[in-house]
């Protein structure tokens, strides 16, 4: 990560302004044993609370490090229900980085975050419509299967 | 002048920038080698 994705601009610019940057050792006392790290790199994203959100293990690349992370901002908005500004970052993921391995989990949580923001069932219908034409083998396509029969 | 990661060391600081500044964290556990 340090000799290819960190030094990368684009990486950097959107690290430094987009998240607040914690790095420590893979046998840091306490942290690594309270997050049950195994293996590096391991990246964790956490709200301001210290709850983890998203986790990947191993080597990204700068084309796949920026998605993973919008990714792992989105979910903290959504899992503190906070379903606007979840939302706006799975846009943001979707437009900016429509084939990155993290785009079809982001279409499938914004069309629940969308579902959770207004009680209406048919952001989930057009969540699957969407994931069968842009990510027909993806497995977040196969668990919206069940949002095809919504009318 | 490139942009560099300027990284936190220190959790209780890393979280209070994060409150404060509205962000969410990236906890990077990495090998120093």
């Amino acid at each position: 990560m340090d000799a290819v994705t960190y030094p990368d601009e684009k990486v950097a610019a959107f690290v430094q302004n987009d998240l607040i940057p914690l790095r420590v050792a893979f046998d840091h006392k306490p942290l690594a044993f309270d997050f049950n790290v195994k293996w590096t790199p391991t990246l964790i994203t956490l709200d301001a609370d210290g709850k983890e959100h998203h986790r990947t293990v191993g080597f990204l690349g700068p084309e796949e490090l920026i998605p993973s992370l919008l990714l792992g901002i989105g979910k903290s908005h959504f899992e503190n229900e906070r379903f606007s500004e979840a939302i706006a970052v799975f846009d943001r993921l979707l437009k900016d980085y429509p084939k990155s391995k993290s785009a079809p989990e982001a279409m499938y949580l914004r069309g629940v975050a969308r579902y959770k923001n207004t009680h209406d069932a048919k952001p989930l219908r057009e969540a699957y419509d969407k994931l069968a034409a842009e990510y027909p083998s993806s497995e977040w396509t196969h668990r919206a299967y069940p949002y095809r029969l919504i009318n | 002048m490139a942009t560099k990661v300027n990284w936190e060391t220190e959790w209780g600081k890393a979280l209070s920038r994060a409150k404060s500044e509205g962000k969410t964290v990236l906890l990077d556990f990495f090998n120093p080698g």
